[in-house]
């Protein structure tokens, strides 16, 4: 938003009015035609926003979202725990990096949910699995984002806390690690992210090839409505739902990041 | 970089990449276990057989191939609108809402509705994949545009150049630069998407092969085929950047 848009209260009224109308129209011209197509299936807005009332009503949309959301930030937990010293450590020390590079840039292009096989194979269908996705999803993000952070570290403030004799942990902790936070934060919200997306993946799939194998979650729901009852009604409500949850986490995130970064404006 | 430089850490990379087989190898012993965890020889001997059998390649060619379509497809939908967006503030007010109600919703969350709609086959993978590399583009063209500097725009008026010359030849190479990362992500979110549309919903492919492995439990097929994903999203990454790197040698790429 321009400074001058959002000067005056009219003109901001006006924006939203004019960015409010497309959506509006495609809405009204979807109802039109949904309406006059008449399909037992055909979804159409007003539909859409009684099956979201009765799914939310029934706890079932909820409850799946939260389900799904456990699992992101258990796997996200293990991601975080293991790449941001990762990152530190290869950022910080150039023999660490040479030596843990290699590992990191074979398995980087590997896209997560093509690794949903093994985890199936060795984690069952359940939430083990799907953790295991949204970990390997986010750990890479981390990592980079980590690295570059640790290695923009001024360095006049390193060769400073090294001639004051403080020892290499101290340096990381109270040199490093409020350095590379800014950066850090960005790997977490693509990490975020990223494993959002994975999970949806990951519990799409399992519901897809792992039969009924029960693990339930947005992903899940999302296909059984496709595969057992062709409700397509409801499918958009879960989608939509996708969406606004990947929103509200980045949104979060952002609200996090400026309350502990005050002198950091991102 | 010169070449005891790269040998050096061709070294380095080669002892790392030993150390993670040699891991691999003992705990492949220890769990016993071939359908769990096979050998790293066992996984070579089943990726040489299925390169020789040609599968390994045909099946990587397809899922390819989908990619390179998706990403011209939304290339082509993508910079037209992202030009016109950042060239009119107006239309960009209009349209920029939709794009960003539109883009959270993950490409993977389109599957269930795009499999009702398109039902099995080529169309799903490459829907889902173009939906996937189009808002990133989008985003990027605008900010190229956005970057252009307004002098160069106001010069070729002043001489009088036409509209649509301006946008071709000032407008387009000066958000280039911008434009080619913004692909480089779309190439990236693209072939994560192939992997998830091809496992649910296409008859070929290299999702559809690692799933028709796993189904048999042929756990070294199942590893070959995750590798030579990671190979392919290697080497497109690597194209897009030689692509930077050769058609805006001015920006610095790393």
């Amino acid at each position: 938003m321009t400074p001058a848009s959002a000067a005056t209260g009219d003109a901001a009224w006006k924006r939203w009015v004019i960015g409010l109308a497309l959506p509006l129209v495609l809405l009204v011209v979807w109802q039109i035609v949904g309406t006059t197509v008449q399909g037992l299936r055909t979804p159409v807005p007003t539909k859409i926003i009684a099956a979201a009332g009765i799914m939310i009503a029934s706890g079932d949309l909820p409850m799946a979202i939260l389900q799904s959301l456990g699992r992101v930030f258990a796997g996200f937990m293990v991601a975080a725990i293991i790449a941001i010293p990762l990152g530190l450590a290869m950022g910080y020390s150039r023999a660490v990096e040479r030596n843990v590079d290699p590992l990191v840039e074979s398995f980087r292009p590997v896209a997560a949910i093509a690794i949903l096989p093994l985890a199936i194979l060795w984690l069952g269908t359940g939430t083990a699995a799907a953790v295991m996705i949204v970990a390997y999803a986010a750990f890479f993000p981390l990592v980079v984002n980590t690295v570059a952070g640790a290695k923009n570290v001024n360095p006049t403030l390193l060769h400073a806390a090294a001639t004051m004799g403080i020892s290499r942990l101290t340096i990381i902790r109270t040199v490093v690690v409020p350095a590379a936070l800014p950066s850090i934060f960005v790997g977490l919200r693509v990490a975020l992210a990223v494993g959002w997306t994975a999970i949806v993946a990951a519990e799409l799939a399992v519901g897809a090839k792992a039969g009924g194998g029960g693990s339930g979650g947005i992903g899940q729901m999302m296909f059984i409505f496709y595969a057992y009852s062709i409700e397509l009604n409801r499918i958009i409500v879960c989608m939509i739902s996708v969406g606004l949850i990947a929103l509200v986490l980045d949104r979060m995130l952002r609200a996090l990041m400026r309350a502990s970064m005050p002198w950091e404006r991102a | 970089m010169n070449w005891k430089h790269l040998i050096a850490s061709a070294g380095v990379y080669f002892r790392t990449m030993a150390i993670f087989i040699a891991v691999w190898w003992l705990v492949a012993i220890w769990t016993d276990n071939q359908i769990l965890l096979p050998t790293p020889l066992i996984v070579l001997e089943a990726a040489m057989d299925l390169a020789l059998d040609l599968e390994l390649f045909r099946q990587a060619g397809i899922s390819f191939g989908r990619m390179v379509i998706s990403t011209t497809i939304a290339s082509s939908l993508a910079i037209p609108l992202g030009l016109a967006m950042g060239l009119s503030p107006l239309f960009e007010k209009i349209v920029d809402p939709t794009i960003e109600v539109l883009r959270p919703i993950s490409g993977i969350a389109w599957i269930p509705l795009a499999l009702f709609i398109f039902g099995i086959g080529n169309a799903l993978p490459v829907f889902i994949m173009t939906y996937a590399a189009f808002f990133p583009i989008v985003l990027g063209t605008v900010l190229g545009v956005r970057t252009v500097d307004r002098r160069l725009i106001d010069a070729a008026r002043t001489m009088g150049v036409p509209q649509r010359t301006i946008v071709l030849r000032v407008v387009l190479p000066a958000a280039m630069p911008s434009l080619l990362v913004a692909l480089r992500v779309g190439v990236a979110l693209s072939w994560t998407a192939v992997v998830a549309a091809e496992l649910i919903g296409a008859p070929s492919g290299l999702g559809y092969a690692i799933e028709w492995y796993r189904e048999l439990l042929m756990t070294p097929q199942v590893m070959s085929f995750i590798a030579m994903i990671g190979v392919i999203g290697y080497i497109c990454d690597t194209g897009v950047r030689w692509l930077n790197r050769r058609f805006t040698p001015w920006a610095a790429v790393r």
